[in-house]
């Protein structure tokens, strides 16, 4: 069972180093910035579950709030003309 | 091999069971409707334009401007494998807290939660366990929200037509 | 397999499935339904990697933050921010 979890847990960090890897070269690539801070939604997503990993889970809640509210003040900078 | 067989297999049944869940919640409490804020309606007119419909549109938007049933399905089943009932519970909380940050009245999403939490515990004395659950979620929305727009709005655009009457 | 490795491995495929789909689209309010899908999978490996009742605050902050963030952007995108219609 112990061979089974560990190529299993091999997945899940290769899965989350290709999420951070898209993540990061798509906020370099796009011009617009709505789309460059969707893309740093899948680096944060990719980023978490290493977080959880080693048992951080306040730094993860802490995290969790955090970013959103950084990403709401950027918007504050780059909106839309007049509604 | 042969478990693990089982255990996908396991997955693809909680998956149609959560879907059935999720859907029906939904859809019984209007989303399909209208959109909820501003973004979620905009959503909707984009998905229209590529060639959906639009009352599965703005049922898409609200899934992902506001938990509603589909996050509330997930975080119980998260809670269930965690920490039985109570953590189910304990998770509808979170998800009537989060829905009322959202600006949204917070019912779908709470009655999601806990009929979720019930169904999961009960599927738990077939031999199921409550990760196939989670997985089963994530299957079940990607289903709605990942392959094709288009025909998942036109999918939940006829079954509100059939909850309208 | 224990259910648990199988229920991570269909996560952590979705994951890299739902980033890819969201890298090729090209319309901008179209790309948030892919990172919905994106962050239940996410949600789901906190869950599954570390069964702690922590992990349940955690996975609901990360869901629920999540989703904040896609209604900032959508509502900031086309006009008006968190303004009901």
């Amino acid at each position: 069972m112990s061979g089974g979890w560990i190529a299993v847990n091999d997945l899940i960090v290769g899965a989350c180093g290709v999420l951070i890897v898209i993540g990061t070269m798509l906020t370099i690539k796009e011009a617009d910035p709505f789309r460059k801070l969707i893309s740093l939604g899948i680096m944060i997503g990719g980023v978490m579950p290493f977080i959880v990993d080693r048992g951080l889970l306040d730094v993860a809640i802490a995290v969790a709030l955090i970013a959103p509210l950084s990403t709401i003040f950027t918007l504050m900078i780059c909106r839309r003309g007049e509604p | 091999m042969d478990i693990s067989l089982l255990a996908f297999a396991h997955i693809l049944v909680a998956a149609a069971v959560c879907w059935l869940n999720f859907i029906v919640i939904d859809i019984f409490f209007r989303l399909p409707e209208a959109g909820g804020v501003v973004g979620a309606t905009a959503i909707g007119k984009h998905i229209e334009a590529k060639g959906g419909a639009l009352h599965g549109g703005y049922m898409m938007g609200n899934i992902v401007s506001s938990p509603d049933a589909s996050a509330g399905t997930l975080l119980a089943s998260c809670g269930v494998f965690i920490a039985g009932i109570p953590g189910g519970l304990l998770a509808a909380l979170l998800v009537y807290i989060g829905n009322r940050i959202c600006h949204d009245p917070g019912y779908a999403g709470t009655t999601g939660c806990i009929s979720a939490t019930f169904i999961v515990y009960g599927f738990t004395f077939l031999g199921f366990s409550p990760a196939e659950f989670i997985a089963g979620m994530v299957l079940a929305i990607a289903t709605i929200q990942g392959i094709s727009h288009p025909r998942a709005s036109r999918l939940l655009s006829r079954l509100w037509e059939v909850r309208r009457g | 397999m224990t259910p648990q490795e199988a229920a991570l491995a269909v996560c952590g495929i979705i994951a890299v499935y739902a980033a890819v789909r969201l890298a090729m689209e090209q319309d901008t309010l179209r790309k948030l339904p892919f990172l919905n899908v994106l962050s239940f999978a996410i949600t789901g490996v906190i869950a599954l990697i570390l069964p702690h009742p922590l992990g349940i605050v955690a996975a609901a902050a990360y869901f629920v933050g999540s989703t904040l963030e896609s209604n900032a952007i959508a509502s900031t995108y086309v006009g008006g921010l968190d303004r009901r219609e």
